[in-house]
């Protein structure tokens, strides 16, 4: 919503914007409640949400985290939790645009670099499994996709 | 384009660990007083239209004609060379752990975002050939050949100067860079070839026989020199 704002700002120079330039903003304010819940959901479920990630990714494939001799929970610990906190913000203020040019590009190139592309893929699919059961459907509808994103973007 | 400047960057100042600062209103800090733009690094930057990267070459072509090429590329070769060192520096401040010691393609990526963050375009590096003494970069949304346009000849040189310059101070060896494909001459983007000077010169000739960048990619592997 804010990257729509400044937009907007941009765009509806001295004018009146149209009712249609405005619909994103009443399409906020209809779910502005249920992103403000699941948000705070999130926040307080971080720590759930991310064991259970783990739990279900090392039953999927115990060598998910292993690279050779080398352990790397803690580094996917680190990153994992740091996308969640920006998918969190996004659903906040409905910006996956601003997310994307903000971050994911950048943190794209970055599990690139590492080669993570394949435990980011399993890690943002399951994560959509996980955060069904700390939301409700209509939370649930509105940051899953946020993680598809993410994982669109991670996990290639 | 890029100078050091003496304006450090409030934001930076305020978020030093923050390390996804390349989009436009992080990345870059407009002094108005000064009339200046500092961006995350502390680089003075200046905007500039497609007016004046056509008037930079073409002024340049009229000056000294052909020869035009080489001295972007070598233009290029001083900034990327210039760049390296300080490149160096802000990396160890940013992420505090040498460039020695860091990921290969880490270093790499990190190095480049800034460019990404300027408008010079996206990359992606293929160093599976590193072992055999080259390497590729595919260069996307060139600011040269967008703005030129289909010409039907490569005219990266700067780009290719400011590969051939950061990558011989990074690896304290002399390598050369050519363009073997461009999106002047109607492709999707642009290739260059990095390597040593006798396999760039090699790479040099076969295009000028009409080569393809995949032609000369299977030449390059299998061994083939002039």
């Amino acid at each position: 919503m804010l990257s729509q704002i400044q937009t907007l700002v941009r765009e509806v120079d001295g004018r009146y914007a149209t009712d249609a330039e405005l619909m994103f903003l009443q399409d906020y304010l209809k779910t502005a409640r249920l992103r403000f819940s699941a948000y705070q959901k999130i926040q307080k479920a971080e720590k759930d949400i991310i064991q259970q990630v783990k739990q279900k990714l090392k039953l999927a494939d115990p060598n998910l985290l292993v690279r050779g001799k080398v352990d790397l929970s803690v580094k996917w610990h680190r990153d994992t939790v740091r996308v969640l906190r920006y998918c969190a913000h996004a659903l906040l203020i409905s910006d996956e645009e601003g997310l994307e040019e903000s971050f994911l590009l950048w943190f794209q190139s970055i599990m690139r670099s590492f080669k993570a592309q394949h435990s980011c893929d399993i890690t943002y699919k399951v994560m959509q499994d996980i955060v069904r059961q700390h939301l409700t459907p209509q939370e649930a509808e509105l940051f899953c996709p946020i993680l598809a994103q993410a994982r669109l973007l991670l996990g290639q | 384009m890029d100078t050091p400047s003496a304006h450090s960057h409030k934001l930076r100042q305020h978020y030093p660990q923050k390390h996804n600062h390349y989009n436009f209103s992080d990345f870059f800090q407009f002094n108005k007083p000064e009339g200046s733009i500092t961006d995350w690094n502390g680089s003075r930057n200046i905007l500039t239209s497609e007016d004046f990267i056509i008037g930079l070459l073409e002024g340049l072509e009229e000056e000294v004609g052909a020869a035009s090429a080489a001295v972007m590329y070598s233009i290029g070769l001083e900034w990327g060379k210039q760049d390296s060192l300080f490149f160096d520096q802000w990396f160890e401040r940013e992420y505090n752990v040498s460039p020695q010691q860091a990921n290969l393609m880490f270093l790499l990526e990190t190095w480049w975002w800034p460019f990404t963050a300027q408008g010079w375009g996206r990359w992606e590096i293929d160093m599976a050939d590193r072992t055999q003494g080259f390497m590729f970069i595919n260069l996307f949304d060139s600011a040269v050949a967008r703005t030129l346009g289909d010409v039907g000849k490569p005219v990266c040189y700067l780009y290719a100067g400011l590969f051939a310059g950061f990558f011989t101070e990074m690896v304290r060896k002399q390598l050369s860079c050519i363009e073997i494909q461009c999106y002047s001459m109607g492709e999707t983007y642009c290739k260059f070839l990095l390597g040593a000077k006798e396999r760039i010169d090699a790479a040099a000739f076969w295009l000028n026989e009409g080569a393809t960048a995949s032609d000369i990619e299977k030449r390059l592997r299998s061994g083939d020199s002039l």
